[in-house]
């Protein structure tokens, strides 16, 4: 006998429950009227951790995707557009230590690598710059689009920055309104289990039980369906990514118009770095750190230096972060998405992204009946254990590549016994070739492509062998590109507005959805 | 800048303006906002498209005059005139509505009360010249067409009628010319309007302004051929032996 999967219970209403619930009931929109539903369980008592206000690109197509208007996104979620991130003082600490890993391809990319062209003549820019306009229109504070680019559309790749305390109630009314999502409030009481394991129904304190045939745990650190329920345990990768502590506070601007960055700034600390987040109406910034390397108080001095004296007021909120992700992430009938999953320092603004991919690869390989279900579910664990593992590859990255030896934080860091096989492997392999097509980075859905690699180890000042004659043949070619990327990038500088100055004009008049 | 001010007889007794098209007082653009109510005397000059306005994102409807950044090419190269029906948005000079009020722009280039060429705007009686009483016509047409003109285009947006086109044309002396950010009906959305939705547009007389929009792009070739013998001619006159 066939068990038809038709009913999808989501437990949990933070970013992860909501996102999860739009894009799967966004994708099986057509099998409603034949009964197929999704419900998402959130207790009424429980708050929602809120963590990242950095996305990735993808956001885009998947808001699109889901149906909901740009423009009402930007006024709702207090949301600013992001164009990559700019690490300072991650590789020397000396003044003017900074480099950009932008949102944009190099120039030609799919081409030809520029990498080796650019180590061999640096034409006295970075590699960013030398290849892709998106790292001067940060410094310039430009945005992304202009106010009659269409929604969604831009004349540079963006993300955005967002308040994640709004878009989950944002998520909430477009699911509940538009895309049939049953919401329940109630507090899960007792999960329960069938004879072959599978959970079968949750018995909750205000709505009774609810049965469903397959539940996405989405109830943050504590994993209460997967951890606590199945049993799946937790892989820490604490001695890889050494910080467990953030300490976030928000400050307000000192004029309602004052400028306000279109990337993230990621500033090295002794023992750690502090994110810094333009919003519209505050900036949103944290700082992470390692406990075994700093004492709370010397982190939040560091902080308050970032932030200056002048808020030394301000509320600061402790979160723990326990670096490192489940075993699994579905066992039977259950899949865990967000916290539940897993959850690592915010250097690249993953979390997001990942609820996105794993609620997309679930929509899409929404299995029928129970019987098939071990086959996704196993697909499902190794597509999402590689996009951990190289998560976690390329943060280290970010700490590998220093030359800091002003802490025990960053020369424990290069200590080779915390570095990834994987990671060290291609490091040697980068001496001689740089990342690019023929690199292992060629998954469909690669959470972050060649392109990503090539601008930290060279922002960094790692150094690839070149072999001049290596290149001659396709020298006019490299030429023409990094000529190709001047032009373009003195016509964005001539047509882009202000960060600020859109942002103001898309709250007033709106987007164009064509 | 501009320096409005309301129209007054007194103040205002010996103003002239230059009410002729002209590229020294601003004619020398190649798309111009148009409203609903003068499609018909339109179309058989203009392409009308739509297009964003730079500032707000808004749609709006144009008629566009020429290719290049300032080309009208209305406007006779010989300095002489053209026959063609001229966008009222041009033809308001100067003009502008405060509430219910005829306002002016007193620095306006086409403002000048020292020139006797120029159209006077009252009689030495106070009474208005004929000039002006067309202008407070041509605002009676257009102020109300504006507001009609947005309401058509929010409703076109609403059906999703409208697409974005791509004009890319290539002249005999080589060149090419490409224009972004221009609009048309989508046809193809057009076809597929259920039936009651039609049925309104029609009802409100949209149905006509739609096809008017679409029989107008055919304007856009007899403009490129303008285009095409002004490159020609400059061509041939660099080509003539020097006495």
């Amino acid at each position: 006998m066939n068990h038809v999967i038709n009913s999808v219970v989501i437990v949990g209403g933070g970013t992860a429950g909501w996102l999860t619930a739009a894009i799967i009931a966004a994708r099986h929109q057509g099998r409603m009227k034949a009964g197929f539903s999704v419900t998402l369980v959130e207790s009424p008592n429980v708050s929602p951790i809120g963590v990242g206000e950095g996305t990735w690109p993808t956001l885009r197509a998947t808001l699109k995707k889901i149906g909901i208007s740009e423009t009402e996104f930007f006024r709702h979620c207090d949301s600013a557009f992001k164009q990559g991130a700019k690490f300072a003082r991650w590789t020397t600490d000396t003044p003017g230590d900074a480099y950009y890993h932008p949102l944009m391809l190099p120039q030609g990319f799919t081409e030809l690598n520029l990498v080796p062209h650019w180590l061999g003549n640096e034409h006295g820019r970075t590699f960013c710059d030398a290849v892709c306009p998106q790292g001067e229109l940060c410094e310039l504070g430009l945005s992304p689009k202009m106010i009659t680019t269409p929604e969604y559309q831009g004349a540079a790749n963006y993300a955005y920055h967002l308040d994640a305390g709004k878009f989950a109630p944002f998520l909430q009314k477009h699911c509940t309104d538009k895309l049939q999502v049953r919401h329940i409030l109630a507090d899960v009481l007792r999960v329960n289990l069938n004879e072959r394991g599978d959970i079968s129904s949750l018995t909750t304190e205000q709505a009774g039980e609810i049965s469903g045939n397959l539940f996405v745990d989405c109830t943050g650190f504590s994993a209460m369906l997967l951890g606590k329920t199945l049993g799946v345990g937790f892989r820490d990768c604490s001695d890889i990514l050494f910080c467990d502590t953030a300490l976030a506070v928000q400050v307000p601007y000192d004029a309602a118009d004052t400028a306000m960055a279109s990337h993230t700034i990621s500033t090295a600390q002794t023992a750690g770095w502090i994110w810094d987040i333009g919003l519209p109406t505050r900036r949103g910034i944290g700082h992470v750190y390692s406990s075994r390397h700093s004492s709370e108080e010397q982190a939040r001095e560091a902080l308050l230096n970032y932030i200056g004296q002048q808020h030394k007021n301000l509320p600061v909120r402790k979160i723990p972060i326990r670096s490192g992700h489940r075993e699994i992430f579905w066992k039977n009938n259950c899949v865990a998405v967000g916290l539940a999953a897993g959850f690592l320092e915010p250097l690249e603004a993953s979390a997001i992204v990942l609820i996105e991919l794993s609620a997309k690869l679930i929509a899409e390989h929404m299995p029928a009946t129970r019987e098939i279900m071990d086959i996704i579910a196993t697909r499902f664990n190794d597509v999402t254990h590689y996009r951990w593992g190289r998560i976690i590859d390329f943060l280290k990255l970010h700490y590998v590549l220093t030359k800091r030896t002003d802490s025990k934080f960053w020369t424990d860091n290069v200590d080779p016994d915390t570095i990834p096989d994987r990671l060290k492997n291609l490091l040697k392999l980068w001496k001689y070739q740089s990342p690019w097509f023929f690199d292992e980075f060629d998954r469909l859905e690669e959470v972050f492509p060649a392109a990503s690699y090539q601008y930290v180890l060279y922002g960094m000042g790692f150094r690839t062998e070149v072999d001049q004659l290596d290149m001659t043949a396709t020298e006019t070619q490299a030429n023409r590109l990094i000529n190709e990327n001047i032009a373009v990038t003195k016509r964005l500088i001539a047509q882009l507005p202000k960060n600020r100055d859109l942002i103001d004009k898309i709250h007033q008049h709106g987007m164009q959805s064509i | 800048m501009t320096n409005v001010a309301v129209l007054n007889s007194q103040t205002h007794n010996a103003l002239r303006v230059h009410a002729e098209a002209s590229a020294q007082y601003g004619d020398n653009r190649r798309f111009v906002a148009v409203v609903v109510n003068e499609f018909s005397l339109l179309v058989p000059h203009y392409p009308i498209f739509l297009s964003k306005d730079a500032d707000t994102g808004a749609f709006y409807c144009g008629a566009m005059l020429g290719f290049d950044e300032g080309e009208n090419l209305f406007l006779p190269a010989d300095g002489g005139r053209d026959d063609a029906y001229r966008p009222l948005n041009l033809q308001r000079g100067p003009f502008y509505t405060l509430g219910s009020d005829l306002a002016i722009d007193l620095d306006h280039s086409r403002v000048d009360a020292s020139n006797i060429h120029a159209q006077r705007l009252f009689e030495d009686n106070g009474e208005p010249t004929e000039y002006l009483q067309s202008i407070r016509a041509l605002m009676r047409e257009l102020r109300p067409g504006l507001e009609r003109t947005k309401i058509f285009v929010e409703t076109l947006l609403q059906h999703k009628l409208v697409e974005s086109i791509d004009i890319d044309v290539g002249f005999d002396d080589g060149s090419n010319r490409q224009i972004e950010g221009l609009y048309v009906m989508d046809q193809e959305a057009l076809r597929k309007l259920p039936d009651d939705v039609a049925l309104e547009l029609f009802r409100r007389g949209y149905l006509q302004l739609i096809y008017l929009m679409i029989a107008s792009l055919k304007q856009v070739s007899v403009l490129a051929q303008k285009k095409n013998r002004r490159l020609l001619n400059a061509i041939d006159s660099l080509n003539q032996p020097r006495a």
